[in-house]
């Protein structure tokens, strides 16, 4: 069993909550898989991280990948694929963006820095936003080309995601195009192309919504997918 | 009405005379055009005058694109170090040559252009450095013309012509979430859709010298894939004087280049 998270955010207690709650599972998880937003402009950041780098005795070792606030990071300290942080001034302001730079140590930027851009596991990928970027958002309404073109990228058969915050399986069930090509030289007959059967996951948000954190377990023998949701403080004891 | 959409001039003047010519012929109302004015060719500020002078709606490509912001293209977009280093002598040379007001005209050229149903871009809606080659996924060929939200997309960037139609394309979807009331399956179609790539006036790979465009008739929704001859040993020898690599200018002769398909043609480069 596979457990899935992405969106911490800073948020230690939610953190906390999502852990219990995968010790207390039935059936042991394995995996530990992070896909992403463990910062924001949290003040808290640095303690996740540290509680990410030194699990408990009995605890898994998660595996990290970067995510949108990552990114937002890196382009921040002028070590990302972009050397100006205009994303993250446009969306959140310049406030927002000084609150990051304080959150956040140069050893700790560092030590993201070498976080995976993803998983590739089985079949599966595991991945903050999409292999276009970290800001690509997919949601239940995203139009179902744009989901298999993100799927065929990719050539995975799951792709779980994180970057809209939302939990969700979204089945492409089945499709077909009829294609034709003429060049200069030759007209080609019209081909049928088929595709199989595949999807897209959202993980869910541990830490932007205070007293609820959602997450996925997923068992990759079983292909059984389960969406988790852990209430904590003031709403603890609903969790499902 | 017949419009007339050109692509991938390269610095070959007398490639676009000789196709300017053509399309007068062919009675066509309006030019496009898709970008690479500049590159490898020993004209760039005459190609890029004409194509200002006569006002043609045009979209930077991905050699404008690098004079105005620097060599942009990535390791990944050659297969060998000869050819990456070919490519870096051309835009060297390039760069030293353009006159400032042929730079500040590709610095305003948008990405894409659209008028009614038709889309133009030069590699793909998604970036002027991606190939959109014939036999791509026809999904993922089907995804960059609904991103364009249009029902042509009119493309460059491979130097190679073609037509590809989309038909019938259907998709069924299910949507779980919890919470939330079980969605049923849907159905999800689209009508046709084509991808005219119009090959390459100043820079043919399609095997033979002659440069290629497209005349497109907007009522009959007939393509014509044009092919026009051209004194092509005047760009090859202009090629040689100018101390650009010999390569282009044997290149040039056969319509022929072995050495710039891309291994992973829909990679994008984000540098």
């Amino acid at each position: 069993m596979w457990a899935i998270l992405s969106g911490i955010e800073g948020n230690i207690a939610a953190y906390e909550a999502v852990l219990a709650d995968i010790k207390r599972q039935r059936i042991p998880v394995e995996a530990l898989y992070i896909l992403g937003d463990i910062i924001a402009a949290n003040p808290n950041s640095e303690k996740v991280i540290k509680r990410i780098q030194n699990p408990l005795p009995g605890e898994l070792q998660p595996q990290v990948c970067v995510g949108w606030w990552e990114e937002q990071c890196f382009a921040l300290h002028a070590v990302g694929s972009t050397s100006e942080p205009t994303e993250l001034i446009d969306r959140f302001g310049m406030e927002t963006t000084k609150i990051l730079w304080d959150s956040i140590s140069r050893e700790t930027v560092q030590w993201l820095r070498n976080c995976h851009f993803g998983f590739f596991e089985l079949d599966c990928l595991l991945i903050h936003g999409s292999t276009v970027s970290a800001s690509d958002e997919l949601t239940p309404e995203t139009p179902p080309w744009q989901m298999l073109d993100r799927l065929q990228r990719v050539e995975a058969n799951s792709l779980f995601c994180g970057r809209s915050g939302q939990v969700f399986e979204y089945v492409l069930q089945r499709g077909s195009v009829n294609s034709a090509v003429m060049t200069l030289d030759r007209q080609e007959p019209t081909q049928t192309m088929t595709a199989p059967k595949r999807r897209v996951v959202g993980v869910g948000n541990v830490g932007r919504e205070p007293g609820k954190a959602t997450y996925t377990l997923y068992s990759p023998n079983s292909d059984c997918l389960e969406f988790k949701t852990v209430y904590y403080g003031e709403k603890k004891g609903f969790g499902n | 009405m017949k419009i007339a959409v050109i692509s991938d001039i390269h610095g070959n003047y007398a490639a676009l005379e000789a196709v300017l010519l053509d399309i007068d012929q062919q009675k066509a109302e309006k030019i496009y055009c898709l970008g690479d004015l500049v590159g490898y060719g020993p004209f760039p500020n005459a190609v890029a005058e004409q194509i200002r002078s006569l006002d043609i709606p045009t979209v930077q490509g991905c050699w404008d694109e690098d004079i105005v912001e620097g060599l942009n293209a990535c390791e990944c977009s050659y297969p060998s170090l000869l050819a990456e280093k070919r490519g870096v002598i051309a835009h060297e040379w390039t760069n030293k040559h353009v006159n400032p007001e042929v730079r500040e005209y590709l610095a305003q050229l948008p990405h894409t252009y659209k008028e009614g149903n038709l889309c133009f871009a030069h590699g793909s809606p998604h970036s002027n450095h991606e190939y959109l080659l014939p036999e791509m996924d026809a999904f993922t060929a089907l995804e960059r013309v609904l991103s364009s939200d249009a029902e042509i997309l009119f493309c460059g960037h491979t130097h190679v012509p073609y037509v590809r139609t989309l038909d019938s394309g259907q998709l069924q979807v299910s949507v779980h979430q919890p919470h939330k009331k079980e969605q049923p399956t849907v159905s999800f179609n689209t009508p046709l859709k084509r991808i005219i790539n119009v090959g390459s006036v100043g820079e043919p790979r399609h095997g033979r010298p002659n440069a290629t465009y497209v005349i497109y008739d907007t009522e009959t929704q007939a393509v014509n894939l044009r092919e026009v001859e051209y004194d092509y040993k005047i760009t090859c020898k202009a090629i040689l004087d100018a101390g650009l690599p010999p390569i282009f200018a044997w290149r040039l002769a056969r319509g022929l280049e072995f050495a710039e398909k891309a291994d992973d043609p829909t990679h994008v480069c984000e540098r």
